[in-house]
């Protein structure tokens, strides 16, 4: 495996009776790297983690996880990763303290840690709560917390931020930067793609099983870009003006910027959603 | 040591979930009400002095009760409750084993069967000089054993807290009613003997009518028969789907 790549998936497919779920997907996940899976429910995502960590045996491919075949991973390879699945539980009547305690005793985590990651995800005034009345998002955030408590090399995240309110979800996306930088490396999968945007080094697009495209999400982006077009808002004018790139326009902008009546101008690439429709024909919605 | 220390780590969860949850503790507390209000009900009305046979069938409520009401439902039920809540997963995504599981999921709740067991005894007002309590013990033990097995069992086919007790009742009614009625008829005195729970039933009965009971082959065959009987269903269902079927 080269170096500083800690997952890789080759060739893999997942065939459940006659229904093929995962079709010929070949990825690398490095230290302190995000990838983002980036697809509709259905796509396949939740299946590629299952089969990267053991829950799931793939039909076909190889899966390698920190150096060992998937196939062969024992239920110790779990102190080295850490796993949020999309309906991850919590005991809602243990206090959250209590939660992070009972897997510290699993993993041998001293208590100072427990503080350390209940503060990262800003729960510390709540830990003598019970994890049952705790909030929505404070929830998912002690799941977090759970699943980083052991410091894992690759953090799998399913969904992590679905259904949650604006500001935990920037919470969140915080501290995954934040892991990011300790080295942490995140396979996170979702079908929000400001989420993969905004936080992702590497985005593969899957659809039916199959990935349609692979990049960083700027490269998706530009790579779809073919007519290139700009906005702008004139002062004294309400209605925006969407200008082609030629010499003609470009004279124009230009114009318009020395006699300062640009008010604003933006390029329109396309955003990963309209790469996924023109790539699919489908919405990458859930 | 690293085994030992997961193992710990989950009987401790499944303690403090198991000593939340009112309706699995209510049957252990139940099972002590319910042997100390018969024995000063009946009693009252026998003068205070209870006859042998009284003695005999409340010392056979309490010890069936414990064994199948308790041992069954108080493990099959705290993983229906993890399936339910979604933590089973998670907790065999944490590095514990599939036996560290096991253990730990049995080890408090067999603890506890066997120590209502002796309290039960105490409490029934039977004769002590004529208990053999390192026999009562083995006994014990292997019923309690059984029973905690045959709750595992459950646990792995129910989906939920409610699916499991269903699925707990034809255990109970076969391994608790049986016995209980053997004196009722002689095709259920017969069935009886092949049953773990008809074993202990037996063992009581000598206790309560002042005589020594001994364990015959019959009995210890059945005793570890059921035992392997009911780790190998485990294990082949476990083989199977795992814990929990994805």
């Amino acid at each position: 495996m080269e170096q500083n790549a800690l997952l890789k998936l080759s060739h893999i497919s997942k065939r459940y009776k006659t229904e093929l779920a995962l079709k010929d997907i070949s990825i690398t996940l490095r230290k302190g790297e995000i990838l983002g899976f980036l697809g509709p429910s259905g796509a396949g995502k939740t299946t590629t983690i299952k089969i990267i960590t053991g829950q799931l045996r793939q039909t076909a491919g190889e899966a390698k996880i920190l150096g060992t075949d998937s196939a062969n991973i024992d239920a110790s390879i779990y102190e080295k990763i850490g796993v949020v699945s999309d309906n991850s539980g919590i005991y809602e009547k243990m206090t959250v303290w209590q939660n992070l305690s009972c897997f510290a005793n699993i993993w041998r985590v001293p208590d100072e840690r427990i503080e350390e990651v209940l503060k990262q995800v800003g729960l510390t005034e709540h830990k003598k709560k019970l994890a049952g009345k705790l909030s929505k998002g404070q929830k998912q955030r002690l799941v977090l917390a759970r699943s980083v408590l052991h410091k894992p090399r690759i953090l799998f995240l399913d969904e992590p931020t679905s259904g949650l309110d604006p500001s935990t979800a920037v919470a969140i996306h915080k501290m995954l930067l934040d892991l990011r930088k300790e080295g942490m490396a995140i396979f996170l999968t979702t079908h929000n793609m400001e989420e993969a945007e905004k936080l992702c080094d590497h985005v593969a697009l899957l659809y039916q099983g199959n990935i349609v495209e692979f990049g960083t999400p700027q490269e998706i982006c530009l790579k779809y870009n073919r007519e290139k077009r700009y906005h702008l808002l004139l002062n004294g004018s309400k209605e925006e003006l969407v200008l082609e790139q030629n010499p003609e326009n470009a004279e124009k902008i230009s114009e318009w910027m020395r006699k300062d009546m640009i008010l604003c101008l933006h390029s329109c690439e396309p955003t990963l959603e309209s790469v996924f429709l023109e790539v699919t024909g489908a919405s990458l919605a859930p | 040591m690293e085994g030992i220390r997961k193992l710990t780590a989950v009987a401790k969860i499944k303690w403090i979930c198991i000593s939340k949850n009112t309706m699995i503790m209510l049957g252990p507390v139940l099972t002590i009400a319910l042997v100390y209000g018969c024995k000063i009900l009946y009693g009252e009305n026998t003068g205070g002095e209870l006859p042998p046979p009284l003695m005999a069938m409340i010392l056979c409520i309490g010890i069936s009760t414990n064994i199948c009401g308790d041992g069954f439902v108080m493990v099959g039920t705290a993983i229906a409750e993890e399936k339910e809540k979604h933590t089973l997963r998670v907790l065999m995504t944490s590095s514990i084993t599939g036996w560290q599981y096991f253990f730990g999921s049995i080890a408090l709740p067999f603890l506890l069967t066997v120590v209502i067991n002796v309290i039960v005894l105490y409490i029934s007002g039977v004769s002590l000089s004529y208990v053999s309590m390192p026999v009562f013990l083995f006994v014990s033990v292997i019923a309690s054993l059984i029973s905690c097995v045959i709750g595992m069992i459950v646990g792995i086919c129910a989906k939920n807290q409610m699916n499991a007790n269903l699925i707990a009742y034809p255990f109970m009614m076969v391994f608790m009613m049986v016995p209980m009625f053997g004196n009722m008829s002689e095709t259920l005195h017969k069935l009886s003997g092949f049953l773990f729970t008809g074993v202990v039933v037996e063992m009581t009965n000598c206790f309560a009518n002042n005589t020594p009971y001994v364990i015959r082959p019959l009995d210890m065959a059945v005793l570890i028969g059921e035992l392997a009987i009911s780790v190998l269903v485990f294990l082949l269902l476990y083989k199977r789907n795992g814990y929990e079927k994805d």
